[in-house]
């Protein structure tokens, strides 16, 4: 209802009032009114009480949230109205007087305290019926409203019927009509369903308020009924009024009545009734936490916490078994505990004779030992004085699986009933899904970690191989380092020996992975220590082998070759340790030089010093050298089909005129493009070295732009 | 993912692991299961038969390495035999054949092994 039209709905009521009680004062001088104006009078009287109900009505739609507090209103106004109704009635000089065998008002101030009381009682009437009437569709049933309707339409009927001047047969059927309207009443009167989702408290003020205002009622029908001043004053005003008040009335004290009777029988289930929606609360918050707990520790105190609200336990305490358990029963540790220690738990539980564990574990069922120290599994508790009087155990199964035990202890014995017990073990399967959810996504965080770190590694890999090649006018160099997806164990290095002599190193560590590494880093440190004394590369690869095979395990070895090329007298010196040979690429030939050689770490006596050979070559400008690692030739395409020696060589030698760059780069393309992708299983690493000719004199210099690595990673 | 399969069988005095397919670091830890499961058995005489053996990775080297010690500790020898030129040319770069025995065939390994071991 919109703010004008309440205006209206109230102005007119007030107008209409108004003029009613000049007609009474008019009435009161001439004694009788003709037919035609009692009618006027009686409508306006009828208009303006139906405007008044709608106006009430409006200001209360929807469902009511607080049913205690509506009823303690309806109380409130009862108690002005009857108010209202005692200060008419006790009003000096205030009267009624037989005149021509109907009551007619003393004075004028008899005339306004009549009017006054009737108006009172009327709007009282009419809020009672709304109050009941939301009382009793707090539950909307078809039967409910049915009944209700019924009502309504009888009690509308005999106020209809009560309008005077009508014959007495019509009187008659307005007393019938009464009669079951009040029947009707007491039928309405059984609906009292909002009792039961009442709190204790709200159910103790609905006693006090609903007896009190059926008390309130029977005192105002008893005055209203007797022929004191209010029972004279409304059959003065209005008889259909009466009526309409009367049978209100009774409506009301027969409902409060009743719901003061019911209410007192709910009191003692108020506290099952609290506590199953406190249940009802915990498990519904329970499962928004599911999805979002993602630190393990405040779960698993949630938990703790939410099995005390659910099951109203004295302490709680949530255990998971052990990962590494093994043997018949697995062992536990204590995930969480809600107020008791760890040490009454341990001598609940950790002692020989306890079995509570291993019965859970064994039976996968709930345990519920009504009384610790009554009961064989537990009266060994009775001499540590703990104060526990019963004891529930849960267990916690996901997918066939034993994660653990949630316990709850009550302080009196035979603390839990069945209740608690459906209601923990619906709790438990949320927990376990809770507890499994976390689990699985720190597993994840855990995999992400892993994979960071393998990144990482890559990284400080690449960092571990030259970041610049040797620059000079006697020689041209390039190089690449591509790792497989796994963090792998090739490298290579340059070194500078004095102004005429470089060294190169190529090497590759067995197997990948961080540990690959690792001892690649190693070598490094070997070789750069190794090779600024000048040793020829038969010694380094003596001494680089003395320094490794303590620190390599006994399937792991590394291959090694090692050049050093003399600008001087135009010659490379080569000692290899089980590596690749170098491709000596010549004017129209090439050359494998394979000195002998063991890898290093296969083994340490005299035999690998005897097998270790060094070999000498000469080049001519023009010549290049070719180192490479096994990933180069055992590079496969998707039928498996291995790159090989042949292809490599053919397509160094497709190109053996080109600079060092233009070998290198066309090579990597073709082992590339054999592949067909990116992905390779192992290393791949080449280094090319160009020779222009005996230039003495050029220093060697690092060209930082001749290093060609793919910096994807 | 390439297979790889291990066959065991008892030769002439000595124990006999044929490989088949590609023995690289993934498929590396089947064999040292085998090495184990022989040494646990007491059987140190042991012939790797490589005749259908397609591809061996330097991981797949390393298992050969870890378990020589403890088998020649014992009197016992592991020795290969019927590889072929490319899986030869692996074993040969890293000086393998200074190390272990390589047969062209299993069976000359007969009356190799010195210590006649229970099989």
């Amino acid at each position: 209802m919109s703010g004008l039209r309440k205006i209206v709905y109230i102005l007119i009521p007030t107008v209409f009032f108004i003029i009613v009680f000049f007609l009474d004062v008019v009435r009161g001088a001439v004694t009788v009114l003709d037919d035609g104006m009692e009618y006027v009078r009686e409508s306006f009287v009828l208009i303006a009480f139906v405007m008044l109900f709608f106006y009430f009505r409006s200001s209360r739609r929807g469902r009511t949230q607080n049913v205690v507090r509506e009823i303690g209103k309806l109380l409130v106004t009862t108690l002005i109205v009857l108010f209202v109704v005692l200060l008419g009635a006790m009003a000096p000089s205030v009267n009624f007087v037989e005149r021509n065998f109907t009551l007619a008002p003393a004075n004028s101030l008899t005339v306004l305290m009549a009017n006054i009381t009737s108006i009172a009682m009327g709007i009282l009437g009419s809020i009672l019926l709304l109050t009941v009437r939301g009382l009793i569709f707090q539950k909307r049933k078809k039967g409910i409203r049915r009944n209700f309707l019924a009502y309504v339409v009888l009690m509308l009927a005999a106020v209809v019927f009560a309008i005077p001047a009508l014959s007495i047969e019509v009187g008659f059927i307005g007393s019938v009509l009464f009669g079951l309207a009040t029947l009707m009443t007491i039928v309405n009167s059984f609906k009292q369903n909002w009792i039961v989702f009442l709190s204790r408290r709200e159910k103790i003020y609905g006693i006090i308020y609903s007896s009190s205002l059926a008390v309130l009622l029977i005192i105002l029908l008893a005055v209203i009924t007797n022929r004191g001043f209010p029972g004279n004053a409304i059959a003065y005003y209005s008889d259909p009024l009466e009526r309409f008040v009367v049978l209100n009335m009774i409506f009301g004290s027969v409902y409060f009545g009743m719901a003061f009777l019911s209410t007192l029988f709910h009191l003692p289930t108020a506290d099952v009734f609290e506590r199953k929606q406190s249940e009802l609360t915990s498990l519904h918050s329970l499962s928004r936490l599911v999805t979002q707990v993602l630190d393990f520790s405040d779960l698993v105190r949630t938990v703790t916490q939410m099995t005390r609200e659910v099951c109203g336990a004295k302490s709680a305490w949530l255990e998971l078994v052990k990962k590494s358990s093994t043997g018949q029963f697995p062992a536990y540790e204590i995930a969480a505990t809600n107020n008791i220690s760890t040490q009454d738990i341990e001598s609940l539980l950790s002692v020989p004779e306890s079995q509570i564990r291993s019965l859970v574990y064994e039976s996968r069922r709930v345990l519920l030992i009504d009384s610790i120290s009554g009961d064989r599994r537990t009266n060994h508790v009775k001499a540590r004085k703990l104060s526990i009087g019963s004891l529930l155990s849960i267990p916690l199964i996901s997918q066939q699986e034993f994660v653990g035990i949630l316990h709850a202890t009550s302080d009196e014995a035979y603390g839990f009933d069945q209740d608690d017990i459906d209601v923990m073990t619906t709790f438990a399967d949320q927990v376990t899904i809770a507890i499994e959810n976390s689990k699985l996504i720190a597993k994840s965080l855990e995999r992400e970690r892993y994979h960071q770190e393998i990144l990482l590694a890559q990284q400080m890999q690449r960092k571990l191989l030259p970041q610049t090649v040797p620059h000079h006018a006697g020689f041209d160099v390039s190089a690449i380092s591509e790792p497989s997806h796994e963090v792998g164990g090739d490298y290579y290095d340059f070194v500078e020996l004095g102004d005429d002599k470089i060294g190169v190193v190529i090497g590759d560590v067995s197997g990948k992975g961080i540990s690959a590494a690792f001892y690649m880093a190693e070598i490094k440190g070997i070789f750069q220590a190794l090779s600024k004394s000048s040793l020829s590369p038969k010694e380094l690869v003596l001494r680089a082998n003395e320094a490794m095979t303590d620190s390599l395990d006994r399937k792991t070895f590394v291959s090694l070759l090692y050049a050093v090329f003399d600008l001087r007298n135009s010659t490379a010196t080569i000692a290899r340790a089980g590596h690749c040979p170098v491709i000596h690429v010549k004017k129209s030939t090439y050359e494998f030089v394979r000195p002998g050689g063991l890898g290093l770490g296969l083994t340490n006596d005299e035999l690998f010093s005897r097998s270790t050979e060094e070999t000498s070559i000469d080049i001519e400008p023009g010549d290049a050298c070719i180192f490479y690692t096994d990933g180069a030739t055992e590079a496969r395409n998707r039928s498996e089909e291995e790159f090989g020696v042949d292809r490599l060589v053919n397509s160094i030698m497709s190109r053996r005129n080109a600079d060092a760059e233009t070998i290198r780069t066309q090579v990597w393309n073709d082992i590339k493009q054999f592949t067909g992708d990116d992905n390779f299983n192992d290393d791949i690493t080449l280094v090319v070295v160009k020779w222009h000719g005996n230039t003495v004199g050029n220093r060697v210099s690092r060209d930082a732009h001749a290093v060609s690595g793919d910096k994807r990673r | 993912m390439t297979d790889f399969k291990i066959n065991h069988r008892e030769g002439d005095g000595f124990s006999v692991i044929e490989l088949k397919g590609f023995l690289d670091a993934h498929t590396a830890p089947q064999l040292e299961n085998a090495f184990q499961s022989l040494l646990k058995s007491e059987k140190f005489n042991i012939l790797v038969n490589c005749r259908d053996l397609s591809y061996i990775s330097s991981a797949g080297l390393g298992v050969f390495m870890a378990y020589i010690e403890d088998v020649r500790s014992k009197e016992g020898d592991i020795k290969l035999s019927n590889m072929s030129a490319r899986v030869f040319n692996v074993f040969d770069l890293l000086g393998f054949p200074l190390l272990y025995e390589i047969l062209k065939e299993e069976k000359e390994a007969t009356d190799r092994f010195k210590v006649k071991h229970k099989s």
